[in-house]
């Protein structure tokens, strides 16, 4: 369990109603600070500037995938590190499985209950080493 | 073959079995001998008045009444015995019967003559004595005629005629009597002789006869067996011909191709489907090969080595799926069984290759997934934006909004998390039956799983007044089952049982362990399942109450991915009606692991 709170979540959504209502949810409800990015390529680089406590992905986005996203942050020294929760709308728990075996620190099935899922994700953080 | 039964028939004794058995030749000779009798009897009546003129002197004239007396005599009782004959009725089966009285009426007979000759002729003069032995010899010689069927009765006979007549010459002494007699004993033996000879030619050709009907007979019965069996082999070839028309009926008319090929995969018939699907009239594709005709040489399989081998193995191929090529270049996809036709020998004859067009069934299968997948993704993404909006403004995080406002966004909210789990339900059993739905088993402490969905479910059940607990304490258990799916059974039935209780009541949830099974049972106190109902309960948008499914929710598929979902984990789901009114909902899992024995 980590020494401090959950307070700092970058998201990576395609979808813009979806990023508008994560960031409302985790902000108002969940009282968090939270950068979104829209678009997958220039993620890593808005991570290394905003220094998150955990990163959110989602899983299918047009350009790449989260899956794919995910890899390419373990390349990077600066996001290597960082837990990352998955967003699914697909049930593939088998492919979470191998994403987990990397690293991955949880999945939240789409569609969630944004009342929850601050909630949610600080159960997540807890359970990290 | 005929030479061999003749001379068989010629010896009665050879073969006893067949038709010219003894008992049956000595009846026709006795019929021969009887059938004589008339004659030989008017013969003998004949012979009798020629000899009284002949004889006629003063000795005569004195025996003539007796010896008349004598000859009638024995007329008579041959002419009763002869009568008596063909009046029996069994005269054919105690042939050695008559044959005893014949050689009885025989012996009289010659003795008659042979008395008579004696007793006339010492006194007689030469002229007479010339007369009276030509008289006997006369009789004796007709008695060849008479007798010719039996030798001992005419030895019998004409030894009775010779005896006493050559006593009395041989004892006259003069050289003429003595010379008679000699002649006398020379003719009998001579007739004796003549006769066995007669009977042996009697034989024969009574033998030969006999062979000859039985060759008739048996010819007769060849004919008949031989017709008989002529149309056995008629029926036979008859139910063959059907037999073959149905079968060629079978392929002919089949909806799907259907070829026959040689051991080289030469097409040697086909049917009017193969035809359609692969657009080649027979008369195209007969004497080709099939295989090079309709798959592409770089096909994986049904390709000339892939046919070696099946040849070699002599062994059916079924569901063999290859991409083929109509004549018009389209590419059909078929699904083949191939089926050796093997003789006696293990040769194979031929291959019947029935294929099947799988390419619409490929086509519907992509459809439908393609459907599925945007079921699953377009449409739970919008809807995640939807309920996401609602739930922000129902949670009250956005601040204070008004009443009638706050109802109507409650509705929404609620109506689309209707939608959602009816998508979510619909994609679930998609899955399952699809057979892409894997169950990822693990060893699930089941008490702990119990209490987890009472907790989980508890804030729905609140929401119908309905308060659940645990029976009594489970027993501490592990179960191999798939966690997260074995979660979803239970919050259905404790979510059914929570909906369908009256407010105030509570719903009880057990865990027992029965016959290597564990009973996870959840008892509500609802109204009950109707008898109408029970059957279709497990089948997908069961509902028994509409109106009550409106007001508290549901998509009518909960039970039925239950069940399917019991099922893949190995386990059964059941209801019983419950004492004291409501259900009891069970599902039964097999007992792999206790707590103790568990691995690692």
């Amino acid at each position: 369990m980590p020494n401090r709170p959950l307070s700092r979540v970058c998201y990576v959504e395609d979808e813009e109603d979806i990023r508008r209502i994560v960031r409302m949810t985790l902000e108002r409800i969940g009282k968090m600070v939270v950068e979104i990015v829209e678009d997958p390529h220039l993620a890593i680089e808005r991570m290394i500037s905003f220094k998150p406590d955990l990163v959110m992905l989602d899983w299918m986005m047009p350009g790449m995938d989260g899956p794919t996203l995910f890899r390419r942050m373990r390349e990077v020294p600066e996001t290597q590190n960082l837990p990352v929760v998955f967003i699914t709308a697909k049930a593939a728990e088998r492919d979470f499985s191998e994403l987990r075996a990397l690293g991955a620190a949880g999945m939240i099935s789409k569609p969630f209950s944004p009342k929850d899922l601050p909630d949610q994700l600080r159960a997540i953080w807890n359970s990290l080493p | 073959m005929n030479q061999d039964s003749a001379a068989a028939s010629v010896d009665p004794s050879a073969n006893p079995g067949n038709s010219a058995d003894p008992q049956r030749m000595l009846a026709e000779r006795v019929e021969q001998l009887y059938g004589q009798t008339p004659i030989a009897v008017a013969g003998m009546l004949g012979v009798a008045v020629i000899a009284t003129y002949g004889l006629w002197g003063a000795q005569f004239r004195e025996l003539a009444p007796f010896w008349w007396g004598v000859v009638l005599l024995i007329a008579a009782a041959r002419a009763a015995l002869y009568a008596g004959y063909r009046r029996s009725t069994d005269r054919a089966a105690n042939p050695s019967q008559w044959m005893r009285w014949l050689a009885i009426s025989a012996l009289a007979s010659g003795t008659l003559w042979g008395f008579t000759g004696a007793a006339f002729f010492p006194s007689r003069v030469d002229q007479q004595h010339v007369f009276l032995a030509l008289l006997l010899a006369g009789a004796g010689g007709g008695g060849i005629w008479a007798y010719a069927a039996s030798w001992p009765v005419f030895t019998l006979y004409a030894g009775a005629i010779a005896v006493p007549f050559t006593y009395v010459m041989a004892a006259t002494a003069d050289r003429l009597s003595a010379e008679l007699a000699f002649l006398v004993v020379l003719l009998f033996g001579m007739g004796v002789g003549i006769v066995y000879r007669l009977q042996r030619a009697f034989y024969s050709a009574r033998g030969v006869k006999h062979a000859y009907r039985d060759l008739s007979d048996q010819y007769a019965s060849l004919q008949t067996q031989l017709e008989g069996q002529m149309e056995e082999l008629m029926h036979a070839q008859r139910v063959i011909a059907l037999s073959g028309r149905k079968l060629a009926l079978f392929a002919e008319r089949a909806p799907i191709p259907v070829f026959e090929v040689d051991r080289m995969a030469t097409i040697l018939d086909m049917n009017a489907a193969a035809e359609t699907v692969f657009g080649y009239s027979s008369a195209e594709l007969v004497g080709r090969n099939l295989l090079r005709s309709i798959v592409p040489a770089e096909a994986p399989v049904l390709n000339d080595g892939w046919w070696t081998n099946f040849v070699a193995a002599k062994q059916p191929e079924a569901g063999v799926r290859a991409h083929c090529l109509r004549r018009d270049g389209i590419e059909v996809v078929c699904e083949f069984s191939i089926t050796p036709l093997v003789n006696e020998d293990g040769d194979l004859i031929s291959a019947i290759v029935q294929a099947r067009d799988v390419t619409q069934q490929l086509d519907a299968e992509r459809v439908k997934k393609e459907f599925t997948s945007t079921l699953s993704h377009e449409l739970r993404t919008p809807l995640t934006s939807v309920i996401g909006s609602l739930q922000l403004v129902n949670s009250g995080a956005l601040g204070d909004v008004q009443k009638d406002i706050g109802e109507l966004t409650e509705v929404a909210e609620r109506n689309a998390q209707r939608l959602l789990d009816l998508i979510n339900d619909i994609l679930d059993i998609e899955k399952i039956e699809s057979g892409r739905f894997s169950i990822v088993s693990e060893y699930v402490e089941l008490d702990d799983l119990v209490r987890e969905s009472l907790v989980l479910n508890r804030a729905f059940a609140d929401r119908f007044g309905v308060r659940l607990m645990l029976r009594d304490e489970p027993p501490r258990i592990k179960v191999h089952a798939d966690r997260r799916r074995l979660l979803q059974v239970l919050t259905n039935l404790i979510s059914n049982a929570a909906k369908f209780s009256p407010e105030g009541e509570q719903v009880e949830v057990g865990v027992s362990i029965a016959d290597h099974r564990v009973v996870v049972s959840v008892d509500d106190r609802g109204p009950g399942i109707s008898h109408e109902f029970r059957s279709r309960i497990f089948s997908r948008f069961a509902q028994a109450d509409s109106a009550l499914t409106r007001k508290k929710g549901g998509t009518g598929l909960g039970l039925a991915i239950s069940k399917l979902l019991v099922e893949l984990m190995d386990g059964q789901i059941g209801f019983a009606e419950r004492e004291g009114g409501g259900t009891r909902f069970f599902i039964e899992l097999p007992l792999r692991e206790t707590a103790e024995a568990e691995p690692g």
